[in-house]
């Protein structure tokens, strides 16, 4: 079967993914699994970068990892790439008050 | 401050409040007790320390808020804090005889991961799950009635904000109490609780543990714990005996043989017990909704418009600190004036009104001249924090603080800074990592507070020309302003890089922290944290700053009377008889006065030149000549020890203009620049203040630590001296560098 991870980086915003593995220094993977994000974890890429803001369970959590630090997701199969321009949507597209 | 232990000899039951960040714990801690409760620090620790009472089922209970956390195991302060007062080990306190765990409807699972840790302790346990109301909105679905199934405890909504189901969760208390303490569901594998087990029996054996019973949990605890710190901090206090930590590292090296990794075993074990408890009880939506906090983000968070609206919300709280409490500190120097003649006219002239009247109120009110600032400030960031702001200004400034090799947190307490340094350390609680709190704490002093404002007014005005260039668009006196912003911020920012990379090494954890939903912000939340945080401020001010006021107004007191001084006396009683004689009415009257006016200001300014602070100034000349200053200048930086500011009240008095110069009057500063303008070398007729002299001064006060106050809050804060002496140390070497290149270069360029 082939692999379809890829690391987290490389996710567009508004897409969906599942975590497979995060690797790195033990106490910071640790870390991150205590805040819930972990292997079978299903997170949504809010705002790509570095600090990146990920939506997680019902909330956001902004992430800066550190070289060290490698997270790898595996796309939702279900949910096709955004159709709208990806990497910065503007604004005011998604019709805010 | 009572301590806890006073409280329990009565036999008051302690609640204790456990949850996620964000998860509205201290809105329901703040509906639980409302406005019987009290603030302080655990004992040793800067760890707040929310407590207060409420009745519930007939009985007072002690509520503890303990500090938000997302796990047991403790890595930070809070952390360790929160462990031990659950655990029973935190030294003075008793532990905790039940637990309240407040969870977010919408954010369960990670709530239960606590749970499970908390269940483990063997304490009676009531879920609260909050913000419902929230969760329906964003259409996630809890069945509570299938929750109450599956877990051994009482499960009970609330809406804290509302009020709603604060008495149903007391009855649930009062209830816990009843019932035997919940039987323990392990989420782990045998092996691991065969260890956990074994651990416990050894401890137990084991001759010297320091007295007391251990808690269930706490083999299990220190076995998870791969990090050590609760380990460590046992093992300090003699709790453990010292053969504790190769049992464990045996313990955990068996355990990995069968299959048991730790600490990776504790998130595995505990979120598949989550999951099962959740399976079906949580529905959520099937397609992704943007809720009206990702509309909002869309914008906040924003490369572009997010950055935009983060400078104009900056600029805001600025202008609001540095304008709006403008009238209301004119207002406490005011206040602060009528008080000091209050005191001159009831207490009669000697050692103890002077000491009253410049001693304590002319040091505490220098400082508490700062208070309305502070409040405001204080209420900006209260106001931010609770309607979710301020993780959205962490993550915007993240990039940028990245690059000094600090996180986002610590932005605000950076920006505090600006406004006074006291405050931004106390915000700089909010960073996890002790490296990155430390070195914000050390560089914040760096940035320019609002108390160097009338030194670097005084000395600009007088000394730099009022050159304008660009048509008037810059004038060289606000462009030497900016200079010396622009300076504290370079060499903050040098001082940070230069720390992280050999003090305070080391890496940091991955940087995460999470984006609450937005809200309104609760007028009962903000108040209480503005009042927590501005009585911590003054109780800082009331007793550090107060000692140390008090010290260098001895020594500009003491010796009295020196015979240096006669002569001047001499004349004036001569002057006074001359008064005496003159008839009423006679038109000398005004001129006499106004000689003996004079003489008194001289006789004044020759007390304080031979007291024990001015002969230190004369002593410390040699040391301050290569900056260009005299022993006068030297004198008025000692002096001005306590607070930064009192140096332009100093130099008014050394330079023989009485003590009543006002900063902010007109009449006085120019006063004052008259006599400073003329101030000359003794012996020679050079004038002192020339502009390379007055930039050095000014050099100096930028980057320089006097403030006792910063000083005192930075003890407070890192529980230490050394760190305070480390950046006094630093600093005060870092201005006298720099004032010294600022003299020489300046004079070179002049002479030049």
């Amino acid at each position: 079967m082939v692999d379809k991870t890829v690391p987290l980086e490389t996710l567009l915003a508004g897409e969906t993914a599942t975590i497979s593995r995060i690797g790195g220094h033990g106490p910071n993977v640790h870390r991150l699994e205590e805040f819930g994000l972990r292997g079978g974890s299903r997170i949504r890429m809010f705002r790509t970068g570095n600090p990146c803001i990920l939506a997680l369970g019902g909330g956001k959590v902004c992430l800066r990892c550190d070289p060290e630090l490698r997270i790898l997701v595996e796309r939702a199969a279900d949910t096709p790439p955004p159709v709208t321009v990806p990497g910065r949507p503007s604004p005011f597209s998604r019709g805010g008050r | 401050m009572p301590q806890p232990s006073t409280i329990t000899a009565e036999q008051v039951t302690t609640v204790a409040l456990v949850g996620n960040p964000n998860t509205g714990k201290s809105t329901l801690f703040n509906a639980l007790v409302g406005v019987h409760q009290h603030v302080g620090n655990y004992p040793g620790v800067t760890v707040e320390r929310k407590a207060g009472r409420m009745a519930a089922g007939g009985q007072t209970l002690e509520v503890i808020d303990l500090p938000g956390l997302y796990s047991l195991a403790p890595r930070s302060r809070d952390e360790m804090v929160a462990c031990e007062v659950l655990l029973g080990e935190f030294k003075g306190l008793d532990r905790a005889q039940a637990v309240v765990c407040v969870a977010d409807a919408s954010n369960l699972q990670r709530c239960l991961y606590l749970l499970s840790q908390v269940l483990d302790l063997g304490l009676p346990v009531v879920l609260a799950v909050n913000m419902i109301d929230v969760a329906e909105k964003h259409g996630i679905e809890v069945d509570l009635e299938l929750l109450r199934q599956r877990l051994p405890i009482p499960v009970v909504a609330v809406q804290a904000n509302r009020r709603l189901g604060v008495e149903q969760l007391k009855a649930a208390l009062s209830e816990a109490f009843e019932v035997e303490a919940p039987a323990r569901m392990t989420p782990f594998p045998e092996p691991f609780e065969r260890e956990a087990a074994q651990l416990r029996g050894w401890f137990e054996a084991a001759p010297s543990t320091g007295g007391g019973a251990f808690c269930p949990g706490i083999a299990r605890r220190l076995l998870l714990d791969a990090g050590g710190y609760l380990e460590a901090d046992m093992l300090a206090r003699g709790r453990l005996p010292d053969e504790a930590g190769q049992e464990l590292a045996r313990a955990r090296a068996r355990l990995e043989q069968e299959g048991c990794r730790i600490p990776s075993i504790e998130t595995e074990s505990r979120y598949a017990w989550g999951h099962e408890v959740l399976d079906g009880a949580v529905r959520r939506p099937e397609t992704y909704r943007p809720s009206f906090s990702d509309r909002v983000d869309a914008v906040l968070t924003h490369r572009i418009w997010g950055t935009l609206v983060f400078a104009l919300v900056m600029v805001a709280v600025f202008q609001a600190v540095f304008v709006g409490a403008e009238p209301l500190m004119e207002w406490i120097e005011a206040g602060m004036a009528e008080a000091g003649q209050w005191v001159a006219s009831v207490v009669p002239e000697g050692a103890l009104q002077s000491l009253l009247q410049k001693g304590v109120v002319g040091g505490v009110g220098a400082v508490i001249v700062f208070l309305p600032q502070i409040v405001i400030l204080f209420l900006f960031l209260a106001v931010l924090e609770d309607c979710g702001y301020i993780a959205r200004a962490a993550y915007l400034a993240d990039r940028m603080m990245a690059r000094v090799g600090l996180s986002g947190k610590a932005f605000i307490p950076m920006l505090s800074s600006f406004a006074c340094a006291v405050p931004g350390i106390m915000a700089a609680r909010v960073i996890e990592d002790e490296r990155d709190r430390i070195t914000t704490i050390l560089v914040a002093p760096l940035l320019t507070c609002s108390a160097r404002l009338p030194v670097y007014a005084l000395l600009i005005a007088a000394f730099v020309p009022s050159w304008t260039y660009l048509g008037g668009l810059l004038n060289l006196q606000g462009l030497v302003l900016a200079g010396l912003y622009a300076l504290g911020i370079v060499v903050a920012v040098v001082a940070a890089l230069l720390l992280k990379h050999t003090l305070l090494r080391g890496a940091a954890p991955p940087f995460l922290l999470e984006l609450p939903s937005y809200k309104w912000p609760s007028p009962r939340n903000v108040a209480y944290r503005v009042v927590q945080r501005v009585g911590q401020f003054l109780r800082c001010a009331g007793t550090l700053i107060f000692a140390v006021s008090i010290l260098v107004w001895a020594a500009l007191y003491y010796p009295q009377n020196p015979p240096s001084a006669e002569p001047l006396r001499e004349a004036r009683q001569a002057l006074e008889a001359q008064r005496e004689n003159l008839p009423p009415g006679a038109p000398q009257h005004a001129r006499v006065d106004e000689q003996i006016a004079e003489i008194s200001r001289e006789i004044t300014g020759e007390q304080q030149r031979q007291s024990i602070l001015g002969r230190l100034g004369r002593v410390i000349e040699p040391v301050v000549r290569p900056l260009g200053w005299d022993w006068r200048i030297g004198c008025a930086v000692l002096a001005s020890l306590p607070a930064r500011e009192v140096v332009v009240a100093t130099m008014g008095v050394i330079y023989n203009l009485g003590e009543d110069v006002d900063h902010d009057s007109e009449d006085d500063r120019n006063l004052l620049q008259q006599k400073m303008r003329a101030a000359v070398w003794e012996g020679s007729g050079r004038p002192i203040f020339t502009v390379p002299v007055a930039l050095s001064i000014l050099v100096f006060f930028a980057l320089c630590a006097q403030c006792a106050a910063t000083l005192a809050v930075m003890r407070q804060e890192t529980g230490t001296w050394r760190w305070p002496a480390f950046a006094f140390g630093y600093m005060t070497l870092l201005a006298y560098a720099g004032a010294f290149v600022t003299y020489q270069v300046g004079t070179w360029i002049a002479g030049g």
